[in-house]
């Protein structure tokens, strides 16, 4: 049944929008709340920092003045707004093809309804996500510490280091050490989201297989991963939007030291916004661009797998 | 290098880690021996128009003030409304309050806004409509309490000085135990120099075999390495602004000293206890809490750390046997470190310039600027935030190292000029002042993790940006009507020794 054939005259004179809200007034009145919701909470923060990023403003005082794109250029030469920008870049690459990569091989192990006890493993491996970032913070930098730290009492107990090694102190190791706690809290969610995608794989096909002779290793990757694999753009999609909001695990771990090591993105818009240096004024109208700028870059991530997403379903059986 | 295998308990590492003021466990006693005494109203007081709103920063200041505010609002028949706020959400909430007509009655300013850009603004009104014995009660106040530009204005009175930022942040804390693994023995009357220090870190490192580390800092916060730094080189003997635009500003010649000799010397008297092994590992991932714990669990030896801690301790750690000393000096230096202003700013409350019970905010601000007022908040307070007035510490219940603290502050710490007072046009200057990135503070820890290498190089580049950022804050507030200059900023009758008192 089309649209045309459910509500809508086939056939008529054409109306006015007025009189079609009018005539559609109780519909449009349960948008509202939404509306309402989505103007205050999501436009109109949007609207307001594209302004503010235009305007020379601390956000504390009245004296605002419009700069045009002052900021947008200052931040191209500012070498820390660049240096954060390939951060969080770095970070989304690092960790995000790790994480599809073990989400999907627990949930294809967790799939498998021979498994005793996969519900408790779920569950134990989704822990992490829903424990608060700062307890994770405070639990790894006991985890990861030098000092009497369980992990370094392993390595050197084992004799793969000398000494201690400075997991989050470490300019050099600092980013890869937030990289592996990332994955660890967060891979809980993409194996749930590789779950739901195996669900949709239909019964009878591993019925098929199974008559076939086929071994379990060709199921998954002759009949499993064909089909779920569309999924991997929107599972890729958000997780790559994930790691690039990264900012409660940094803040309440190194607060992007030391000395701009681990300094993302997020951080960045965060210390210019609402951490300046002691006695100074913030720029909030220069976090906005910074904040702008960032936001288009996730914006074009999520075109491009958008564009992904369709040039996959086309090539699906029935999409010619 | 093998550290010993009885860690720090998860308990400790939480307590430290959340920062919680031990007071806040504590019901709070304003008076020694009965309820406070809020006496005959200053005033006929209007009828209450609504609740009296407080907003401040919370911490201690809502462990005294939500109840004190309770028992003024029983004595004087008007509800009371406390909140206290995180510094983040006050640079919000202030602002959109006073705009929107919903500010509290008093409130605290957002941490990095001048008091004069406030009153400016018209967000904030003068206390002398409402106190009649104004000019009696400043005069109770000690000197430098009240400072044009800061918390007066064309003579009005504005803000509230109620505590004291004679502190420093940096004295040197040390468990008795770690020291007396060393050959020294420091206290109040003797205190440690730079190569005492080190070698003291070196030494309880060495001779615990390596179980305590000698020296804690917690350098994910890069704050502390700015304190650190700068107030060693001022008990070196330079001395300068500590925070803002006067960040290393030497007010008796006008110029940056952030690649003077003394920091230079700071710096690497921190790098060299880096390569002697004797700082505690890790510091680059620990805040300042965090690196408080450890000391008091006995696993670090010393510590550069304020007054806060000594009550924290004593409360959580009462086993732990804890001295202090003075900021460690070069041999031969006697320097004091600095504050740029008696009062401190960050506690100092203002009058909403719409507030709905003007009166009654006024009357709370008299009553803490009375010896009884003082007195109540040191008893409760303590050395953390010390009261301002001398007396109300001398005479408050606290134990006798928070009073011995408090004295060496008495000492150690000297107020600098205030440029605002020279010509409030710097308010525009304090405001258009963008501070170079890597400032002090980030600087010293590239230094200490290596990301940077040459450490007189490093302070060059920095003591110029500054001064080319400040020249460029003047010039902008200029042409903005500000009519400043540079050489308004040198105070030539600044005898560093003491306070400036204009």
């Amino acid at each position: 049944m089309s649209t045309a054939d459910h509500d809508i005259p086939a056939a008529g004179p054409r109306t006015g929008l007025g009189t079609r809200l009018w005539a559609h007034r109780v519909d449009y009145l349960f948008l509202v709340p939404g509306l309402v919701i989505f103007g205050a909470f999501i436009l109109w923060p949007m609207l307001a920092s594209q302004y503010y990023s235009l305007l020379d403003w601390s956000g504390f005082d009245s004296r605002r003045i419009f700069v045009g794109l002052r900021n947008y250029r200052e931040l191209l030469a500012d070498e820390f707004f660049v240096a954060a920008f390939w951060r969080s870049v770095w970070f989304t690459l690092a960790t995000v093809p790790l994480q599809m990569l073990l989400g999907l091989v627990l949930a294809v192990i967790l799939n498998n309804r021979l498994l005793k006890l996969s519900a408790v493993f779920r569950t134990l491996i989704f822990l992490p996500v829903v424990t608060p970032v700062a307890v994770i913070a405070i639990v790894m930098a006991l985890m990861l510490s030098p000092f009497n730290g369980p992990i370094n009492d392993l390595i050197t107990g084992a004799g793969l280091v000398q000494r201690a090694v400075d997991f989050l102190g470490s300019p050099q190791l600092v980013m890869w050490s937030l990289a592996g706690i990332y994955v660890w809290k967060w891979t809980g969610v993409t194996m749930i989201y590789w779950l739901a995608a195996l669900q949709t794989v239909p019964d009878e096909l591993y019925e098929a297989a199974r008559l076939d002779g086929v071994t379990g290793r060709q199921v998954t990757m002759y009949v499993v991963m064909p089909i779920i694999a569309p999924f991997a753009v929107v599972i890729g999609l958000i997780s790559a939007i994930s790691a690039l909001n990264v900012f409660p695990l940094i803040q309440a771990t190194t607060q992007g030291g030391p000395f701009f090591a681990s300094e993302v993105m997020e951080v960045f818009i965060f210390r210019t916004a609402f951490a300046p240096p002691s006695g100074t004024f913030p720029q909030l109208g220069y976090a906005s661009a910074a904040g702008v700028l960032f936001g288009l870059a996730i914006m074009g991530l999520t075109i491009l797998q958008v564009l992904a997403v369709r040039r996959t379903r086309r090539k699906e059986p029935g999409h010619g | 290098m093998i550290y010993r295998r009885t860690p720090m308990s998860r308990r400790g590492f939480l307590a430290g880690a959340s920062a919680l003021g031990i007071a806040a466990a504590a019901r709070p006693a304003f008076a020694q021996d009965a309820a406070f005494d809020f006496g005959e109203p200053m005033m006929d007081m209007p009828a209450p128009n609504g609740p009296l709103r407080w907003l401040d920063s919370g911490d201690q200041k809502g462990v005294f003030f939500e109840p004190f505010l309770a028992e003024y609002g029983q004595a004087r028949g008007i509800e009371t409304v406390y909140d206290g706020l995180p510094w983040s959400e006050i640079a919000t909430v202030v602002p959109l309050g006073v705009r929107n007509g919903s500010a509290p009655d008093a409130f605290t300013l957002p941490l990095d806004m001048p008091p004069a850009v406030a009153i400016d603004q018209g967000w904030v009104q003068p206390l002398d409509p409402y106190i009649p014995d104004i000019a009696e009660w400043r005069a109770g106040f000690p000197a430098g309490s009240f400072v044009e530009g800061i918390n007066m204005r064309d003579g009005q009175t504005y803000g509230l000085p109620f505590t004291s930022d004679r502190r420093s942040s940096c004295l040197l804390l040390f468990g008795r135990e770690a020291m007396a693994l060393t050959e020294f023995e420091p206290s109040p009357e003797n205190p440690l120099t730079w190569d005492q220090f080190r070698a003291a870190a070196r030494q309880i490192t060495e001779n615990s075999g390596g179980q305590i580390p000698g020296f804690i800092i917690g350098g994910a916060q890069v704050n502390r390495w700015r304190d650190v730094t700068l107030q060693m080189a001022s008990r070196a003997g330079a001395h300068f602004g500590m925070a803002g635009f006067v960040t290393g500003f030497d007010y008796t010649d006008g110029e940056y000293k952030l690649n003077s000799p003394e920091v230079v010397g700071a710096v690497e008297l921190l790098l060299a206890m880096r390569d002697d092994g004797s700082v505690f590992p890790g510091v680059l991932s620990l805040n300042a809490p965090q690196a408080r714990a450890f000391t008091a669990q006995g696993n670090a030896g010393m510590i550069l750390q304020g007054p806060w801690n000594v009550p924290i301790w004593e409360a959580e750690n009462p086993d732990f046997d804890f001295g202090f000393t003075w900021t460690p000096a070069p041999e031969g230096a006697d320097g004091r470190t600095y504050t740029n202003s008696l009062p401190a700013t960050a506690n100092m409350m203002f009058l909403n310039a719409d507030a709905q019970n003007p009166a009654h905010a006024a009357e709370v601000f008299r009553l803490m600027g009375t010896l009884e007022g003082q007195t109540a908040w040191a008893n409760v307070v303590g050395p953390s935030d010390p009261a301002i007035f001398p007396a109300a510490n001398e005479q408050a219940q606290m134990s006798d190292r928070s009073r011995a603290v408090i004295a060496l502050q008495e000492q150690q710490v000297r107020a600098t000029p205030v440029p605002y007072s020279a010509n409030t046009g710097f308010v525009e200057v304090a405001r258009l002042f963008q501070m170079p990135t890597p400032d002090i503070a980030q600087t010293v820890q590239g230094l200490f993790a290596g990301q940077l290498t040459d450490v007189q190089g490093s302070l060059d580049t920095l003591n110029q940006a500054m001064s080319d950022a400040l020249d460029a804050a003047i010039e902008e507030a200029n042409a903005g009507g500000a009519n400043v200059t540079r050489d308004e900023l040198v105070f030539a009758d600044w005898d560093p020794m003491t306070d400036y008192s204009g």
